[in-house]
């Protein structure tokens, strides 16, 4: 069960792409969505708190996300940050390496949105069955 | 004396036929290098035209391949918009719908839950439109590795242009043998400034008894 009351931060530098993903992310029930440009903004704004859930693309100017996800699993305060992978990036040393620096799961684009969806499924369950 | 002079002097003379014959295969060496040279030349030469040129478009077409990710983002932004008026009004539409179907018959609400339910199937569409968008972000993507290419290509075709002095020979050559991608880039240009609004190209037709 997909807890849609999380604070959610959509990362990438397309605006087209942060536009689809939010309205995604609405169709699901999600409501507290934010964005960011780059990793680095993205950083900025997981340090001021209150974010629930990342959905960040990989290619971007001044911090990518797969820096951005090694920076994330690096603090204290964000190592547990459910972390999504959005992106066109799909050999099979990119999926390792995300996997290696810690993603929560990995969507490739183009992407459906029941893929979306059922990858956020999936990140729910893991971390419902390691809290109980 | 003379055995010794003539034992000297008979070296001397093979020295000079080998002098000779060495000589012979120097010149014939230069002879090829000479033609190898002026080949090289000529090559150098057909070069010209096609590398100074090329180097002048490829900044042109680099900026052209930008724009096309730009106009692709506007339009996809203004498709976007509208399926998101779409969904507001959708959302709105089953919501009023939801607020009738207390208030009428058995029968009435039967065929409200109808209606709710094709509103439930273009909300599915809708999402999928906006997904079906994300196209834009992989073309974007693919643009802009191709123009890291041509950055480079530009990079290496500029340094010939350097070492051989290309750009000042050509500077007085006539622009025709520039060629059709010289022509395509030229009409690239003008359709960004010179390609009418809809309005305009009405009030010309109007004039013209077409609207």
């Amino acid at each position: 069960m997909i807890d849609t009351r999380i604070k959610v931060l959509v990362v990438d530098d397309m605006s087209t792409m942060r536009r689809i993903v939010k309205n995604v992310l609405r169709q699901i029930g999600f409501s507290d969505i934010m964005e960011a440009e780059n990793g680095q903004d993205a950083f900025t704004k997981l340090k001021a708190g209150g974010f629930g859930l990342v959905v960040s693309d990989w290619n971007m100017p001044v911090m990518q996300g797969i820096e951005l996800l090694r920076t994330v699993r690096a603090d204290p305060d964000l190592k547990n940050l459910p972390f999504l992978m959005v992106t066109a990036e799909a050999q099979k040393e990119n999926i390792i390496e995300a996997v290696q620096a810690g993603v929560s799961n990995y969507v490739v684009k183009p992407f459906t949105a029941e893929a979306l969806q059922e990858k956020l499924e999936k990140i729910f369950a893991k971390i419902q069955a390691v809290k109980s | 004396m003379l055995v010794d002079r003539g034992y000297d002097a008979n070296p001397k003379q093979s020295d000079t036929e080998e002098e000779v014959e060495k000589n012979s295969t120097i010149y014939a060496e230069l002879a090829e290098l000479t033609k190898y040279v002026e080949m090289m030349t000529k090559t150098i030469r057909d070069m010209e035209t096609p590398v100074a040129s090329t180097s002048d478009q490829l900044p042109q077409a680099t900026k052209h391949l930008g724009d096309l990710a730009k106009l692709t983002e506007e339009g996809t932004h203004k498709v976007l918009t509208i399926t998101e008026e779409m969904e507001r009004r959708r959302a709105h539409m089953m919501k009023e719908l939801l607020a009738l179907k207390g208030g009428v018959s058995a029968e009435q609400a039967k065929q409200v839950d109808g209606f709710l339910d094709h509103l439930k199937i273009d909300e599915q569409y809708l999402m999928n439109i906006h997904v079906a968008l994300s196209f834009q972000d992989l073309v974007a993507q693919r643009v802009a590795k191709l123009v890291t290419i041509l950055n480079e290509v530009q990079h290496k075709l500029l340094k010939l242009v350097v070492v051989f002095g290309l750009q000042q020979k050509m500077m007085g050559k006539n622009k025709q043998a520039e060629g059709r991608a010289y022509e395509m880039l030229k009409q690239l240009e003008v359709s960004k400034t010179s390609a009418l609004e809809q309005n305009l190209v009405d009030d010309i037709l109007s004039e013209f008894g077409c609207s």
